[in-house]
């Protein structure tokens, strides 16, 4: 150990040297940053009044062309709050000042971010131009990159884009389910065909999202499809677990046979308990003896959405219930509950009185 | 005869003996010396990968998707579980902080766990509340008494539960579980304020990836200092009290760079107590919380991985570095001692419960990279370091080892040590800078430096302790943390607390 001083007193210099240089930096990067925060707050103030005065047709975009480019990043901070013409003002300006140009150069720039950005930037513009240059990022190496190309496509709303998005569920670099599901919404009603298809033809992945967002649009056309995907035992169970919530949601009632076969005869208490939930939004009387049945299940998950669902049906399901409470059994307490909740003097009564 | 021999093999004897202590003292120092290098260069590589994480996430800043995610559908419900132990010093702010969220649809389940000051008594009046039939979704065993279970009629969605305490956090939590009605379930410690945008920010891996996420966590920060108003933070400011400052420090360099490491690692072991998020069903399927566990976050997150990897399901476990969550830290030695002492305690008891995960292939980083190192670095750190470090001392004693020899390794320790610590401050000032006033920063990098004079070697001993009431088998004992409360202005009478344990 004796030979050591040499090589750890070198070490050590460079080390407090190294230390003294970061903090230093970090005192310096402090200074810079309040002194540029103080600069574009300023020039922020000057500027949005001259993009309300664009708005208002008072100015032309070529008059801003040559503003400094802490503009754009007003711009962009307006454009998705605004529709319509407003929106088409934005975009001709950042057409004018070459930001889309400039961005659509970055899609295939070398970091990550940048290219990401890029396109967000393309999808808030709300332009189709950049459709199939998106649609290439959604295989991109970068997952990052991935999601904001699919946020860029449901922005753009380009209904072109429906079945890539769905495609990119399944793909060897996939794009998480939840980003496609905002996606595929933000392009709405005009991708249910698409959807509807997936439904029924998709890999399972695409199938759960499909069923999902169609109930989620309240779509009446696709409650065959839900059905038969909710009674197909074959399915994966998460396809059959959307398809449920989706007929709840869409609140069909010739659906209410199909859920009550899954609230009884289900194996998964997941299934069981969601198709309970289910026939409580339908609220159809005929379901009461399917979902009393539920009642007695071993499963507390499948126990309590049986009791909030015959709840919500009136004044058949909260009889039930009634008769259920004043049980001996398991159901009892579930069942005084659920009634206790609904009743006129629980606190969410007496918060909607007030 | 034998007398004879003795008197006559007793040169020898001396001799044999003073080389084997020489050669003991002297591994000992070798040992000391690799286990700081092993450490510093472990360190090191995370906190490079952490701060890679942090600076690329710095280029996406702003769009994120937060509003998107907001006003999405798809965004899950989450109930925020909060359990209270004589917290009548901030659960108020604690709960308008939860309940004042940027979220599309939450509740929020407060668990009163015997608690014999005034907490029931002040949300019962601030919340109007009133009592209902309890309406439990899941039976998780609970060992206390649950004596009532109330409902506010302010019409915020609040549900609280009354119960007896058994002195754990754990069975408060496994009640609050039984009672949370949606998909995610974010515990929140009752002595923490959580950001506007906090769970908005956690769950969006959530929304994002909802197949596969199945816990996250984000940023925990020391409140104690701060400028706070009904549970929202106006001015985060640095605490006058080192033993604060230390702690802050330690959470930034904790927080900011190791987990945000460990995360990009797919090794992540631990999502604070103070502020995390995981799916229910996953939460329940593992049992819920382990009722012995002194670590009970981090047990947690290492049984779901644990069961998930045993059965071959994909998941993640996410962390979040812009989501921060403010709380109270401890602000006396003692409170901190017994509170580093239960974390060491807690460790011990994960790592020989979890032990054939160490080490074992099967469990991916977790196994091979987090256990290992939470083992060597973690938990018996401190007895390399001590034991180390008394070796080196004894070395110079029988002059084995020159001052000069000792003076460089402890001058090389503390810069490696000061380094780590500036690249957190660095990191923090070059993306988050939430300490907007200068003199705090000075203070930051003035503590830096200071910690490594005292508050590495005390922690050390708290770790020490903790170990050794492992090994001795000790029951665990859950202590409650003397609240200070949050405030609107830092108190007048806070002064500068002189540097020492």
């Amino acid at each position: 150990m004796t030979a050591l001083p040499g090589p750890v007193l070198i070490t050590s210099t460079a080390v407090t040297g190294l230390v003294v240089l970061l903090l230093l930096s970090v005192g310096g990067a402090h200074l810079a940053r309040r002194r540029r925060e103080r600069r574009d707050l300023a020039r922020r103030a000057e500027l949005t009044p001259l993009v309300y005065t664009l708005l208002d047709g008072e100015q032309t975009a070529a008059s801003l062309a040559d503003a400094p480019a802490v503009l754009d990043e007003v711009v962009l901070h307006l454009l998705p709050q605004l529709r319509g013409n407003d929106r088409q003002v934005l975009r001709d300006l950042l057409l004018a000042r070459g930001v889309v140009d400039r961005a659509a150069e970055q899609l295939s720039a070398r970091a990550p971010w940048r290219r990401g950005r890029a396109a967000m930037l393309l999808g808030a513009t709300g332009s189709t131009r950049y459709t199939p240059d998106l649609v290439t990022l959604l295989e991109d190496r970068s997952s990052d990159v991935r999601s904001a190309a699919t946020r860029a496509l449901g922005k753009a709303g380009d209904v072109a884009a429906v079945p890539y998005l769905l495609a990119s569920l399944g793909s060897a670099r996939p794009v998480p389910s939840g980003i496609v599901g905002m996606a595929l919404l933000d392009l709405g009603t005009a991708a249910l065909p698409a959807l509807r298809s997936a439904l029924e033809s998709g890999a399972a992945p695409a199938r759960a999202t499909a069923a999902s967002l169609l109930g989620l649009h309240g779509d009446l056309p696709a409650v065959a499809a839900l059905t038969t995907t909710l009674d197909d035992a074959g399915a994966p169970t998460e396809v059959r677990l959307a398809a449920a919530g989706a007929l709840g949601r869409i609140g069909a009632p010739q659906a209410a046979d199909a859920l009550a076969r899954a609230t009884v005869l289900a194996v998964d208490p997941a299934l069981r308990a969601t198709a309970a939930e289910a026939l409580g939004r339908i609220g159809d009387p005929d379901s009461v003896p399917a979902l009393a049945a539920g009642m007695t299940a071993a499963d507390l998950r499948v126990r309590t959405a049986c009791a909030d669902a015959l709840a919500s049906i009136v004044p058949e399901g909260r009889a039930r219930l009634g008769l259920l409470g004043a049980s001996a059994g398991p159901a009892a307490p579930v069942a005084r509950a659920a009634l206790d909740a609904v009743s006129a003097d629980s606190p969410r009564a007496l918060a909607g009185a007030r | 005869m034998s007398d004879l021999l003795l008197d006559a093999l007793q040169p020898l004897l001396n001799v044999l003996m003073s080389e084997f202590l020489l050669d003991v003292l002297l591994v000992s120092g070798w040992v000391l010396t690799g286990h700081v290098a092993l450490f510093h260069l472990v360190t090191l590589l995370l906190v490079l990968a952490g701060a890679r994480r942090v600076w690329r996430n710095r280029h996406w800043r702003g769009v994120e998707g937060h509003d998107e995610t907001f006003a999405s559908p798809l965004t899950p419900a989450v109930s925020i579980l909060v359990p209270a132990h004589d917290e009548e010093a901030g659960i108020l702010d604690t709960l308008s902080a939860a309940l004042g969220q940027k979220y599309p649809a939450l509740e929020v389940v407060l668990v009163d766990d015997g608690s014999t000051d005034r907490t029931f008594a002040l949300v019962a009046e601030r919340y109007a509340l009133r009592e209902v039939t309890p309406r439990p979704t899941a039976d998780l065993p609970v060992d206390g008494e649950i004596l009532s279970v109330h409902r506010a009629t302010t019409g915020d969605p609040l549900l609280v539960i009354r119960k007896t305490s058994v002195g754990r956090r754990s069975d408060a939590l496994n009640a609050a579980l039984n009672h949370a009605r949606h998909p995610l379930v974010c515990m929140v410690d009752a002595d923490s304020l959580l950001e506007t945008e906090a769970l908005l920010q956690v769950s969006r891996p959530f929304v994002e990836d909802p197949d596969q996420v199945v816990a996250s966590g984000g940023v925990i920060r020391a409140a104690n200092g701060a400028r706070t108003d009904r549970g929202t933070i106006l001015e985060p400011r640095l605490s006058r009290r080192w033993v604060v400052r230390v702690q802050v420090l330690e959470y930034l360099r904790s927080f900011l760079l190791g987990r945000t490491g460990w995360a990009d690692a797919q090794a992540l072991l631990i999502i604070s107590g103070a502020f995390g998020l995981f799916r229910r069903d996953v939460v329940l399927e593992v049992g819920g919380m382990d009722p012995l566990s002194l670590a009970e976050d981090a047990e947690l997150v290492v049984t779901i991985q644990e069961h998930l990897r045993r059965n071959r399901r994909p998941h993640r476990v996410v962390f979040v570095p812009q989501t921060v969550c403010w709380t109270e830290v401890p602000e006396s030695w003692t409170v901190l001692g017994r509170q580093r002492t239960r974390w060491s305690h807690g460790l011990a008891q994960l790592l020989w419960k979890h032990r054939r995960m160490i080490g074992n292939p099967r469990y991916g980083p977790i196994g091979l990279l987090a256990m290992p190192f939470f083992l060597l670095f973690e938990l018996l750190g401190p007895v390399f370091e001590l034991v180390g470090v008394a070796g080196v001392l004894a070395s110079m004693a029988v002059g084995q080892v020159p001052p000069a020899v000792a003076g460089a390794l402890l001058v090389l320790a503390i810069a490696l040590g000061v380094l780590l610590s500036a690249t957190a401050i660095a990191v923090e000032e070059l993306t988050y800078h939430r300490y907007g006033r200068g003199r705090d920063l000075l203070a930051l990098m003035g503590t830096a430096v200071v910690e490594h004079l005292w508050f590495r070697w005390a922690h050390s001993w708290y770790r020490l302790c903790g170990l050794g009431a492992a090994l001795a088998g000790r029951s665990p004992v859950w202590t409650a943390m003397p609240r200070v409360g949050f405030s609107a202005e830092p108190a007048p009478a806070e002064r500068l607390v002189p540097v020492g344990p």
